[in-house]
């Protein structure tokens, strides 16, 4: 079996880099451990593969180590999580920016703030009922109808 | 050289903006466009580094690796964090999958049994208690911090693993003394965790446990107390149910 070890290593650093990106960018703070169990996850593939390339298995004893480390991490993360979400009923990061040292100054969030209102996604319902019949109201008054039952469509 | 720096560049840009393609957004974006991108990126770096030679192999390794970065990415990027968690499992079950190409069973099953069994199953309790409210996902979801920068940093630093793996052979690279330095202090592994340089499959119960348990005993007693004051540790900082339930 010739070498294709350069493979494995190539997907372990981009699970690496991956769950990099999700770390730095997600603000959910379970997605931000999972994220650092998936860098564990390419550190693990590259450890067996150096076990592989090497005829032993220290590399495959030392991710049994990092395997029990994530289970160890992955238990006091998740039971911080709960604690910090009774006391503020926000999974966000940036809820806690306040415990950082008093002389710095607070980070600058570059993503604009979110109106709540961009946020919702209402419902897409299909028109039902009759078309009204305006031409029984004159000019002015059929067209007011017209509009606020567009206006009451839409939203 | 120039030549080899743009095979490595490419598709690590087009990977790059595969992900930044993903990124949540404000504007619906169509994701078929990612999965161009990153297929031509799976398809230039798959070609860039060497084959085994076996069609068996190749084809198993494609398959796992391209689930894996699919997934990964999927849910690095995904809005709602429930189905990030999925997407994780999904992670998990293929590279246990390449664990057991490097000739890894124990380590695979003990991957899905840990991660997809264990670690899964408590990061979706956790999402169930701490999203009631039913609102749909929250805008901290909708939106990531510094995605761009986030982005460019993490693909830079594969960039650089890509290209010191791909430059790097075993066989021609290393002179004559840092060969001999490397044979003395590194190569050498401890007795018990040796294998047979003809053995196909080396991570069987049997041998790793000889490895554990000959050459790491202590190591194993530290990993096992570890463990224990973990648990002792996620008990204590947990909320009391006289704090109130969440």
């Amino acid at each position: 079996m010739s070498a294709d070890y350069e493979r494995f290593l190539v997907v372990g650093a981009a699970l690496f880099a991956l769950g990099a990106i999700g770390f730095l960018s997600r603000r959910n703070l379970i997605l931000m451990v999972l994220s650092a169990e998936m860098m564990l996850h390419g550190i693990g593939l590259s450890l067996v593969t150096f076990s592989k390339l090497h005829h032993s298995l220290e590399g495959q004893a030392f991710t049994v180590f990092v395997l029990t480390v994530a289970a160890c991490e992955a238990g006091l993360a998740l039971s911080l999580i709960l604690l910090l979400y009774q006391s503020k009923k926000s999974l966000d990061v940036n809820v806690w920016t306040e415990i950082r040292e008093p002389d710095l100054p607070p980070p600058v969030d570059s993503s604009s703030p979110v109106a709540e209102e961009d946020l919702q996604e209402f419902p897409k319902l299909t028109p039902a009922g009759l078309q009204p019949d305006v031409s029984r109201f004159g000019n002015q008054a059929g067209r007011e109808l017209v509009s606020a039952s567009q206006k009451g469509g839409q939203s | 050289m120039d030549n080899s720096l743009i095979q490595i560049l490419m598709p690590l840009a087009l990977g790059a903006g595969a992900v930044l393609w993903l990124l949540p957004s404000a504007k619906h974006k169509p994701r078929f466009i990612a999965g161009i991108l990153g297929a031509t990126s799976f398809y230039f770096l798959s070609s860039l580094t060497h084959q085994s030679g076996s069609l068996e192999r190749d084809l198993m390794f494609d398959v796992f690796a391209a689930v894996a970065l699919v997934a990964g990415a999927m849910m690095v990027t995904d809005k709602s964090p429930a189905y990030a968690a999925l997407w994780f499992a999904l992670v998990t079950l293929a590279v246990c999958g390449l664990f057991f190409l490097q000739s890894a069973p124990f380590l695979a099953a003990a991957s899905v049994i840990v991660y997809a069994g264990a670690i899964i199953v408590t990061f979706l309790f956790v999402l169930m208690l701490a999203s009631q409210g039913g609102q749909g996902s929250a805008a901290y979801d909708q939106r990531p911090t510094h995605g761009v920068f986030a982005t460019i940093s993490a693909f830079a630093l594969l960039g650089i693993v890509v290209g010191s793996v791909h430059t790097w052979n075993p066989d021609t690279n290393a002179t004559a003394t840092t060969k001999s330095v490397v044979k003395r202090d590194v190569a050498a592994p401890k007795p018990l965790s040796q294998v047979a340089q003809d053995q196909e499959v080396a991570g069987s119960l049997h041998q790793l446990g000889r490895s554990l348990f000959g050459d790491y005993l202590y190591a194993v007693e530290l990993a096992g107390t570890l463990l224990l004051v973990a648990s002792i540790g996620a008990i204590a900082i947990a909320p009391r149910r006289s704090q109130g339930t969440l």
